[in-house]
């Protein structure tokens, strides 16, 4: 991997290798070009005022929630019910985003969940590190019979690198929603690593909207490693001007009768480019799969960009798994009836990108929740 | 000093004479931007508020071409002629600019947008227009009680205004909804493409209850249609036999019941 490149000042910089478009899963997202800047690997002290800016204009701060504030990537306050501890499971570290995480050593904040917690909780971070890397590492445990809903929310400002590694544990008929909202700042490159672990009878309902960052890179993998288990994971990127958006989901069926959802709607506008590169595997003995992935796209204007490469990789003999994948421009007709009713133009094209956006928003199980995602997805398009 | 204000007072006559005629069509080409085929070759048309126009004609002679035209869809390229309402180029108006000013297509295939809930649609486009005049914007218990009041005239349940636009509703359905929008948006030009299609008799008296509900002296009509069927329910002031083009015969309610028995082709072969 890159044996013959000469190292860049970004990787000198982070004392890592990075991977480039010679490498399959990162061909659209060539991070030896695209990662420039050689980060320092400990950030300046945050600037109070900023912080406190920045957490009241966060895109759910009006939502009474519980809220646990990262800065930096480090622990910056918690309600004081809630308890977090500093350990998580070891991980394989065989991937250049994981690698650079634990390279950068983040504090670990652990939350478990040992039974329903029917308020929702947010982990707001907040990224003020000018010219620096900086690393967060969560682990989210949901006990048997638990049930959590999770707000990953990301803001920030200034030029950074952000590698958030988030581990989930669902254990035996746990269940975990988990909303992620990616607003980081418009200059700030954001890659990111989630590995989930599912348990029998365990589900996973996840939602990722990407609206922020100019380079965005989120992996997830998603092992199912207990029967009759199942995930739905929909996400919807809202990008424009040159941002970049790559996801790379796996969703590895190892146990038979489990069900897998993936559901992404992307709206790409100026010269932005979206990626969604979704893998589902099936084990050989992975019987009675029933799995499904799609990924639409649209294109607001002609420079706009999306690739999109969905793999099945099935070994079992007896599933039903299928992938589908669109590409468009707005309905024409759609923005004439619309029109042809009174409403002018760049309103009507609002009203349907949001409508295109929102089947993936009503995924979100929890109300006020999905109300302010569709409203902050309202807030973008206007 | 003087001549300025009788200047000012021929202007004024003028305006009042052109208000009165609220849609003037002259001698109106049009061709289809993709291809260089014409499709109206000097349509002439005058419907004044309070009238209703039928305009009936065989496939192809430019009926629907005329609503698209009138309600702003793109893609039609006018060559030659004009369209004055109220008074107002019609043509130098956007689409939406037009359903401000009062011109509402009922089209012949409602178009169904996924995702867009009818009743948030209803109230957007209300409010769009009213905005786009200047005038108060509805509050959302005035426009509910606006839009349900009419909807029980349709027969349109509650269900089918929470349903995204169109979306999995039958035929009938489409049509209620189309005449409800037009009830609801309180339109001065309503122009019906073809309303009738697809529709059974219990449906159509439901819709044409509808429109002759919204007949009134400051309100006209253009009822496009094939059959005379429709114009049994609502009685037009004025048929007008529209063939290549042109309309090349215009008189009373009677001409439709001639159509209806003879065809077309004798009038087109009249008119050659």
């Amino acid at each position: 991997m890159n044996m013959m490149a000469p190292k860049t000042a970004a990787e000198h910089a982070l004392g890592v290798s990075l991977p480039s478009r010679r490498d399959e899963e990162w061909k659209w997202t060539d991070l030896k070009r695209l990662v420039e800047k050689p980060y320092a690997l400990t950030p300046a002290a945050a600037d109070t005022k900023l912080v406190e800016r920045l957490a009241k204009s966060a895109p759910l701060a009006a939502l009474k929630l519980q809220r646990i504030v990262v800065v930096n990537g480090k622990l910056h306050s918690k309600p004081d019910a809630l308890s977090v501890s500093t350990s998580a499971p070891v991980i394989a570290q065989n991937d250049p985003v994981l690698s650079l995480n634990a390279k950068l050593q983040p504090q670990i904040i652990g939350l478990s969940f040992l039974e329903n917690i029917d308020q929702p909780i947010e982990v707001l971070h907040i990224t003020t590190g000018q010219g620096a890397a900086i690393a967060s590492r969560l682990h989210i445990a949901v006990s048997a019979a638990a049930s959590a809903t999770i707000i990953e929310t990301f803001v920030g400002e200034g030029e950074y690198l952000n590698i958030p590694v988030t581990t989930i544990d669902v254990a035996a008929g746990g269940r975990l929603d988990r909303v992620k909202i990616e607003c980081e700042a418009k200059a700030a490159q954001h890659l990111s690593h989630v590995i989930v672990a599912l348990a029998d009878e365990a589900k996973l309902n996840d939602f990722t909207l990407t609206a922020g960052a100019a380079l965005n890179r989120q992996n997830a993998n998603i092992d199912f490693n207990g029967e009759n288990s199942a995930a739905h994971v929909s996400g919807s990127y809202l990008l424009n001007g040159t941002q970049h958006a790559d996801t790379r989901l796996v969703v590895d069926h190892k146990v038979p009768n489990c069900t897998s959802r993936e559901l992404f709607k992307c709206v790409m506008d100026d010269k932005s480019r979206g990626i969604f590169q979704g893998k589902v595997v099936v084990r050989q003995d992975a019987q009675k799969i029933d799995g499904k992935q799609s990924s639409h796209a649209l294109l607001l204007s002609e420079t706009a960009e999306f690739d999109a490469k969905p793999e099945l990789e099935i070994y079992a003999d007896d599933v039903v798994c299928g992938h589908g994948t669109t590409c468009g421009d707005l309905n024409h007709d759609h923005l004439f009836y619309l029109q042809s009713r009174g409403i002018p133009k760049a309103q009507a094209r609002a009203m349907l990108v949001e409508a295109f956006v929102d089947e993936a928003v009503e995924a979100i199980e929890n109300e006020s929740v999905r109300e302010a995602l569709f409203a902050l997805v309202h807030e973008r398009m206007a | 000093m003087a001549l300025a204000q009788q200047a000012e007072i021929k202007i004024t006559a003028e305006t009042e004479i052109q208000d009165n005629r609220m849609l003037k069509i002259t001698d109106l080409h049009v061709r289809l931007e993709d291809e260089q085929r014409e499709i109206l070759k000097g349509l002439s048309l005058t419907v004044n508020p309070g009238e209703v126009h039928a305009i009936m004609g065989p496939n192809g002679s430019g009926k629907s071409t005329l609503s698209y035209v009138l309600s702003g869809r793109e893609g039609y390229e006018v060559t030659k002629g004009s369209i004055t309402f109220k008074g107002e180029n019609l043509l130098e108006m956007e689409a939406d600019k037009r359903a401000a000013a009062g011109v509402f297509l009922a089209f012949q295939y409602p178009i169904e947008i996924p995702g867009v809930a009818t009743m948030q649609f209803l109230k957007v486009a209300a409010n769009a227009q009213r905005k786009a005049r200047g005038e108060k914007e509805y509050t959302i218990p005035e426009f509910m009680k606006h839009v349900k009041s009419n909807a029980e005239k349709l027969n349109v349940s509650q269900d089918m205004l929470k349903r995204p636009v169109n979306v999995g509703f039958s035929g009938g359905e489409k049509k209620r909804a189309e005449i409800l929008q037009m009830a609801v948006l309180q339109p001065s030009l309503c122009v019906l493409d073809e309303t009738d299609s697809g529709l059974d008799i219990d449906a159509l008296r439901v819709v044409a209850d509808g429109v002759n509900a919204l007949r009134s002296p400051d309100r006209a009509m253009i009822v496009i249609t094939h059959y005379q069927r429709l114009l049994d329910y609502i009685v037009p002031d004025k048929v007008h036999v529209l063939s290549d083009g042109k309309i090349i015969k215009t008189g009373g309610k009677e001409l439709a019941l001639e159509l209806e028995a003879n065809g077309y082709a004798d009038i087109v072969e009249n008119a050659a």
